[in-house]
């Protein structure tokens, strides 16, 4: 199966907090310069202290693949990594419209799509976020960590 | 030209509010390498530019936003602003500094630096983007709180990503204890953000897609290993699971938690008010400052009671205190409501906590009574009293006018000997270490260049005997006097080291939570982390220079507005009376004027006068200073050797 970032929480204790190391991070890997409005992760905050991180989802029926019309973004069919061939990209943005999540966006100085891709194998976020909250992930073996904790916490673990 | 350091973004911004006018100046390459930055920059631009005795509502007056060349970096803590200005609370050198997410913004947006200076005529935020700036209109948020204004401007550009720091209305009515706030975090001490209501300056809006560069790739992997290093500190889980709050009953323990205006250094109900209780009851979710590995923030909620609807965010040790048992409150909803009130309003909850314990004090002694309160009985522990009081207080309002004073004036105001319970230093409120329980802080309080404060020298050692981290930093030599609170010895160099380490946190910027507690990293750390990030290949004795620079010009600036030794005390209460717990029998008074000459030795400042020499200041390249301050006649006399 496919691997992609995944967010484990475990509340109250283990939630992402909204530092934004994962953005810095993953700005310095890409670009070798801190920019957050060049990072491949987002984190959203409401106003009431929920943070959240986004990244792609590498999805399997990608919208954004779909939407492109120069066929830049496509779909690695052996890792499942959704690419953007930069030299194709025209930065028309039908992409960033696309994209459910808001998880792809356009370079502010190339003009061009970037999104996660997973850091060819070692994603920055995931190595930085301090509250390790952050997984490099098949989402169905992450699922079977829920089911774990789930039994645990309503059918009981023991004493 | 443009500056050959990375780390910085090499500009930085002048307003004249008077004239509207504004202008980027190019940041110099000696000031970045004499004062690194934020706490340096800021220190340097005041001793500059503000004249001796201007008042600080001056138009004269400077206040100045300053980043570091670490901000904005993946570096651990990397979010924290400083703001610098002269204090209208101790009429002082003063400084504040808050965490959040403001300060890489407005490096992202093109500038290292704001200064401020004269006065708007009508209220003005300033707008930053992209290496633009421009002052707009603030007339409709002018009586809002700092929450309110902040929702405001993000809904009027349309952009969630713009980050605020500015005042609410206790600014703009001046109260002396005003602080600048960033999405509910404070840059709260010595009354700024009055200082930035005197200029009818509303707040700084920044939203930037700039890059932050550093000089070597290798920053990434050694700010990682830093992250780590700090991760696996033996302190830092609790740190991150209670925040602050995990102090409360540690330091009720030793007596340490002052309570009832400093009366005793323990109170009873501390277990109502602690971390653990906060986590249990009111917890919603943690909450970090940009790039922090430890978040000690956090965002709570009243869910029952009177107070019920109260969302918040991180209620600090400090706080805890203030609104507690300083006030003899065991209300901890009633705190948290507290903390609401001082971050929307903005005052420093510090101050404010501390000037109502002193309030409540001369009301229990008769000094003033239900005719000086508009009718309020101030009686000790009284949540409603202590939330009517912050109202009154941010909104200068009878009683609260007094108040919004600080305790000095409003002492002088009572009269009756009121200024025995005026627990202050230098005319700034207390913070919650009772010196008489950890030695430390009984010279760390009163050598503080801010007044009385905890996070200059920030000593934390002693607190309950770090030993490991007391090997670490200073070897095994001193111990152990070095890590026992009750102790004296040694503690001298302890504060100046950690003075020194802290002009640099505050000049880098990072969180003092990671360099003096956790005990986590050191100069060593910093030394390779900065000459990494900037290209300037600084050794461990260059920085620690250029934090001892630092703290001698701050020093210069208040002995130039009239500060000496006798100003360096603690207030006569923690000099006589003794304190409680461990601390019985330990009054302040026979171990101060020890280690005043040991630390005055130590900085080689004049014993008697306690202002630095020409020597150490020349030793420091500040020749000029010297020259100024021999002019003035506050340079101790030469040749004669004070031993
Ligand atoms: S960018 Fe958005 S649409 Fe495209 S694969 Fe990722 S999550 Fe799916
Ligand atoms: S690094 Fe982790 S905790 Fe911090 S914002 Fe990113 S996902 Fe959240």
């Amino acid at each position: 199966m496919y691997k992609r970032i995944a967010l484990i929480e475990n509340p109250p204790i283990n939630t992402c907090v909204g530092c934004r190391t994962c953005e810095s991070a993953c700005s310095f890997w890409h670009e070798r310069a801190f920019n957050p409005e060049k990072s491949r992760i987002r984190v959203t905050r409401t106003e009431y202290g929920i943070s959240y991180p986004i990244t792609c989802r590498q999805c399997f029926k990608a919208p954004c693949v779909d939407a492109c019309p120069t066929r830049a973004i496509h779909r690695n069919a052996e890792t499942g990594v959704v690419l953007v061939s930069e030299g194709l990209c025209i930065g028309c943005g039908l992409c960033v419209e696309r994209c459910p999540f808001g998880a792809i966006v356009l370079h502010p100085d190339k003009k061009v799509a970037i999104k996660c891709d997973l850091c060819g194998g070692t994603p920055a976020c995931v190595k930085f976020c301090p509250e390790r909250v952050l997984r490099h992930i098949d989402v169905n073996v992450a699922a079977q960590g829920r089911r774990r904790s789930w039994v645990e916490s309503k059918v009981g673990g023991g004493a | 030209m443009a500056l050959r350091y990375s780390g910085y973004v090499g500009k930085y911004l002048r307003v004249d509010l008077t004239s509207g006018k504004i202008s980027e100046v190019h940041l110099e390459e000696q000031l970045t390498r004499l004062y690194l930055g934020g706490n340096g920059f800021g220190t340097k631009i005041l001793w500059d530019e503000v004249p001796v005795g201007v008042d600080p509502f001056d138009p004269e007056n400077r206040l100045i936003f300053s980043t570091g060349p670490l901000t904005g970096t993946v570096w651990p803590t990397a979010g924290r602003l400083e703001v610098i200005g002269k204090s209208p609370l101790t009429g002082i050198y003063g400084d504040a500094n808050a965490g959040g997410h403001f300060a890489p913004e407005l490096k992202f947006a093109g500038y290292d630096m704001i200064v401020f200076q004269g006065k708007s005529k009508k209220p003005v935020y300033l707008w930053v983007e992209d290496g633009r700036a421009e002052l707009r209109d603030a007339s409709h948020l002018w009586g809002k709180g700092t929450w309110e204004a902040e929702r405001t401007i993000r809904k009027d550009h349309g952009d969630g990503g713009i980050k605020v720091a500015g005042i609410g209305q206790a600014g703009e009515n001046r109260v002396r204890f005003a602080g600048i706030i960033t999405s509910g975090r404070a840059a709260a001490r010595t009354g700024l953000g009055a200082v930035m209501g005197s200029k009818n300056l509303k707040c700084v809006a920044a939203r930037g897609t700039f890059d932050v560069g550093v000089a070597k790739d290798e920053f990434y992997d050694y700010a990682y290993e830093i992250h780590q290093q700090i991760l696996a500190n033996e302190y830092t889980p609790s740190t991150s699971r209670y925040g602050t709050l995990g102090l409360v009953n540690p330091m009720n323990e030793i007596s340490r938690f002052p309570t009832k205006n400093f009366q005793r250094g323990d109170f009873p109900y501390a277990n109502e008010i602690s971390g653990e209780i906060l986590e249990k009851k009111f917890l919603v979710r943690r909450v970090g400052c940009y790039a922090c590995p430890i978040s000690c923030g956090r965002t709570v909620a009243v869910r029952d009671g009177p107070y019920k609807g109260t969302y918040t965010e991180g209620v600090e040790y400090e706080t805890i205190n203030a609104l507690g048992a300083r006030t003899w409150n065991r209300d901890m909803a009633s705190i948290l409501k507290g903390d609401l009130l001082c971050d929307e309003y903005g005052i420093d909850s510090i101050s404010t906590g501390g000037v109502i314990a002193f309030a409540m004090e001369c009301f229990e002694n008769g000094i003033i009574s239900e005719g000086d309160t508009d009718g309020l009985k101030l009686e000790w522990g009284n949540p409603e009293i202590v939330l009517e009081l912050i109202e009154k207080i941010a909104k200068r309002e009878g009683i609260g006018n007094v108040l919004a004073e600080g305790v000095v004036r409003a002492a002088k105001k009572f009269g009756k000997g009121a200024e025995y319970y005026a627990m202050h230093i230098k005319g700034m409120e207390m913070s919650a270490q009772d010196p008489r329980s950890q030695q430390s802080y009984i010279l760390a309080h009163i050598t503080g260049t801010r007044g009385a404060d905890h996070l200059k020298g920030f000593p934390c050692i002693d607190e309950t005997g770090y030993v490991d981290a007391a090997v670490r930093r200073y070897g095994e030599q001193y111990l152990p006097e070095i890590v026992d609170g009750l102790s004296t010895k040694y503690k001298p160099m302890v504060v100046k080291d950690g003075e020194e380490l802290g002009a640099v946190a505050d000049s880098a910027i990072v969180c003092k939570f990671g360099t003096h507690f956790p005990p986590a990293y050191y100069w060593p750390e910093l030394a390779r982390g900065i000459s990494l990030a900037t290209g300037m290949q600084l050794g461990i004795a260059e920085l620690k220079e250029i934090g001892e620079r630092i703290y001698n010009l701050q020093r210069c600036f208040n002995v130039r507005e009239g500060i000496g030794r006798r100003d360096d005390t603690q207030p006569r209460r923690i000099l006589v009376e003794s304190g409680t717990g461990r601390a019985k029998g330990h009054a302040a008074g026979p171990l101060q004027e020890l280690m005043l000459d040991e630390y005055y030795e130590l900085r080689r400042w004049d014993k008697k006068t306690g202002w630095p020499t020409r020597a150490k200041l020349e030793e420091l390249g500040l020749k000029n200073v010297a020259e100024d301050m021999e002019k003035m006649g506050r340079l101790p006399a030469r040749g004669k050797r004070r031993r």
